[in-house]
């Protein structure tokens, strides 16, 4: 349990993307109050939380397409609100839940829409655009599919046209929200895979996921959100524990230590014995 | 070519290598490069030579047509006579009008379907006709002498629009609420029309009828200048606009962490396509359909994404012109108002659409 691979030091590491007061609403109703989260440089973020939780929420905020009602995120000290639109999209990436694509849209032209915010009015299309997208449809394995149509793709296949869209943008600050539904499961890993490859390479990523032992094992950084709140964060290995599974999710469970990268496994308790 | 015939068998696409199905791009040095998509080249050739032709066609057809052979030369040199009255007020500043005009509706029609992602988005959905007639009924009829009838749908255009911006609560920049007031809007303008036929007589209410159907009889070089005018100031804002906006098509979420701020897009569109729908109807009063078909035709021909501004203002242009012909070359003469024919066939189009819609099961 104890064994986390590198358990980040929380607070310690310079965050350039942090939000403080925060308090999101969709007109009246309000999601999240009074949050304060700074995203840790350099890590693999990990969000879990049941549905509803205010997760895709939290994200949308963070990436400024959500307006606080209160409170503030700012990137480097300074609110996003003082930066210029495209400068922060040069530095921030968002991947929706779900996104919406267009008709008779291509692959290729999906992922070139990524780099608007490197583009102008007469730089339309660089020579570093082509090749930002070359590299971000071969290392989400559509380079294949680049003149197929989106709308003719499997979920899975669509689901990494957009991861690639995202990737083609080339921010330090990556948010995905939910990557892996859609994905079966080598496809879920190949994308888990691929996130711990940007992580390794510097960027700083966070995730939203459903399944926990999948963020166990690849979050550097865990944090469990319930009804509008984190409720715990931290390195997995040391925050995450069967009752805070049962009292988060509502889950009984046991932990036990995951025999490849030890980190920890949630088992839910058979029906029978509870 | 010879390489190409000594492999048969192999299919060309899979032959190219990914490289070669790259879009083509045109580039100067660094600092411009602008991609496009051949297709969509072809298609606006051949749609540029239609405007052509249709232009050729106004001018020679008919008894009062100017002879081919005469025409370079009256162009170049109008001499005072039948062929200068031909030219330079029966059918010049008519077709210069239908040109411009066309080209806004087309436009206005492919920034409004693309901003509602609706097919069916369109000036007129959100009560900018409807509003243009009750303005031209107005102060054509109910109040005569303060403004003229162009000036009156100019203006009651722009109350209406008005009206929508404030009626949604959150000004143009949600497609939704923007087409459920303008509805609304537009029921109320009509029966504002309604009332003034029932207050006028005969004579002025045929008058009025004929205008508020949109005409391009009786045009003159003041008609064709204005709405030249305004094509030329706010068709390059719309392609300006054109690259956001395919953002936005992605949803606001992709579009805002894009950069592309898809609530300010989304109202500086709609501006954009209002003005030119206000525009087009201070020319010729409401023509109906040509918003609607134009975008959706160019869009269908080109097989791409995106709002498509260019071959929506071509299109539009062209079914504008060909309509006009044939209003002009019909037995029921000249004065017969464009707007009805183009209502007619964009009622077909319209009622071919909603079947399409219906069988895809999304209405
Ligand atoms: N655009 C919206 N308008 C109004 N309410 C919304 C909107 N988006 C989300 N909500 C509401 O906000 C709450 C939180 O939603 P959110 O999408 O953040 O949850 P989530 O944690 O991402 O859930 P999931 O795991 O299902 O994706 C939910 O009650 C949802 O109904
Ligand atoms: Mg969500």
């Amino acid at each position: 349990m104890s064994a986390a691979p590198s358990a980040p030091a929380i607070g310690a590491a310079p965050s350039s993307l942090t939000a403080t007061g925060l308090r999101l609403a969709y007109d009246d109703r309000v999601i999240v109050d009074g949050l304060d989260f700074a995203v840790p440089a350099g890590e693999l973020t990990v969000i879990i939380g049941p549905n509803a939780c205010g997760k895709s929420t939290l994200l949308k905020a963070l990436a400024r397409t959500l307006e606080p009602s209160a409170g503030q995120v700012s990137l480097d000290g300074k609110p996003l609100s003082s930066y210029r639109s495209k400068d922060i999209a040069k530095r921030l990436g968002m991947l929706p839940q779900s996104p919406i694509a267009p008709e008779a849209i291509t692959v290729r032209d999906l992922v070139g829409r990524g780099r608007f915010p490197h583009q102008g009015v007469f730089r339309q299309w660089s020579v570093s655009d082509e090749a930002a997208c070359d590299r971000a449809m071969e290392s989400t394995g559509v380079a294949e599919l680049a003149d197929r149509q989106v709308a003719e793709l499997s979920g899975g296949q669509r689901q990494r046209a957009w991861i690639a869209m995202a990737l083609a943008q080339e921010t330090e600050l990556l948010l995905l929200d939910e990557p892996t539904t859609f994905l079966d499961i080598a496809h879920q890993y190949e994308v888990l895979e691929l996130a711990a490859r940007l992580h390794r390479e510097g960027r700083t990523l966070v995730v939203v996921l459903h399944d926990l032992n999948q963020a166990a094992r690849y979050a550097t950084h865990l944090v469990v959100m319930k009804e509008g709140a984190i409720v715990a964060q931290g390195a997995p290995g040391e925050i995450v524990t069967a009752q805070l599974v049962d009292e988060v999710f509502g889950l009984p469970c046991q932990i036990i230590d995951d025999p490849q990268s030890h980190t920890p496994m949630v088992v839910p308790l058979a029906a029978v014995a509870r | 070519m010879s390489a190409e015939g000594s492999r048969p068998g192999i299919a060309p696409d899979a032959a190219l290598s990914s490289t070669a199905t790259r879009r083509p791009v045109v580039r100067v040095g660094s600092w411009l490069s602008l991609p496009y998509r051949r297709r969509s080249v072809v298609v606006g050739g051949i749609l540029a030579v239609g405007v052509l032709l249709l232009a050729l066609l106004t001018l020679t057809l008919g008894t009062l047509g100017i002879p081919l052979t005469e025409l370079p030369a009256a162009i170049a040199s109008p001499k005072p006579g039948r062929t200068e009255f031909v030219l330079n007020v029966l059918r010049g500043p008519r077709l210069v009008t239908a040109i411009g005009t066309g080209a806004a509706l087309g436009v206005a029609g492919a920034l409004f379907q693309t901003v509602t992602r609706n097919p069916l988005g369109s000036p007129d959905v959100i009560g900018l006709g409807a509003g243009a007639s009750a303005g031209a009924a107005c102060f054509g009829l109910l109040l005569p002498g303060i403004l003229p009838v162009p000036a009156g749908a100019l203006v009651g255009a722009l109350v209406a629009m008005g009206l929508v911006w404030l009626g949604t609560g959150r000004g143009f920049s949600s497609p939704g609420r923007m087409i459920l007031v303008g509805i609304a809007v537009s029921a109320m303008a009509v029966a504002f029309v309604q009332y003034v036929m029932t207050r006028v007589n005969q004579q002025e209410a045929t008058t009025l009828a004929a205008y508020i159907s949109g005409t391009l009889a009786d045009r003159d070089w003041g008609d064709a200048t204005e709405i030249w005018v305004a094509v030329i100031v706010l068709v390059p804002f719309a392609l300006l606009l054109g690259r956001r906006l395919d953002l936005v098509e992605m949803g606001d979420d992709v579009a805002d962490s894009l950069g592309g701020r898809s609530s300010l897009t989304r109202t500086l569109v709609v501006l954009v396509a209002i003005g030119l729908g206000t525009a087009a109807v201070a020319a010729t009063g409401p023509i109906s359909f040509v918003a609607l078909t134009a975008p959706q035709v160019a869009r269908r021909l080109a097989k791409a994404p995106g709002a498509g501004i260019l071959l929506s203002a071509l299109f539009g242009a062209v079914i504008l012109m060909a309509a006009d012909l044939l209003v002009q070359q019909s037995p029921f003469g000249a004065q017969l108002p464009v707007g009805l024919l183009t209502a007619m066939v964009g009622g077909v189009y319209l009622g071919y659409l909603l079947l399409r819609e219906w069988k895809k099961g999304t209405i």
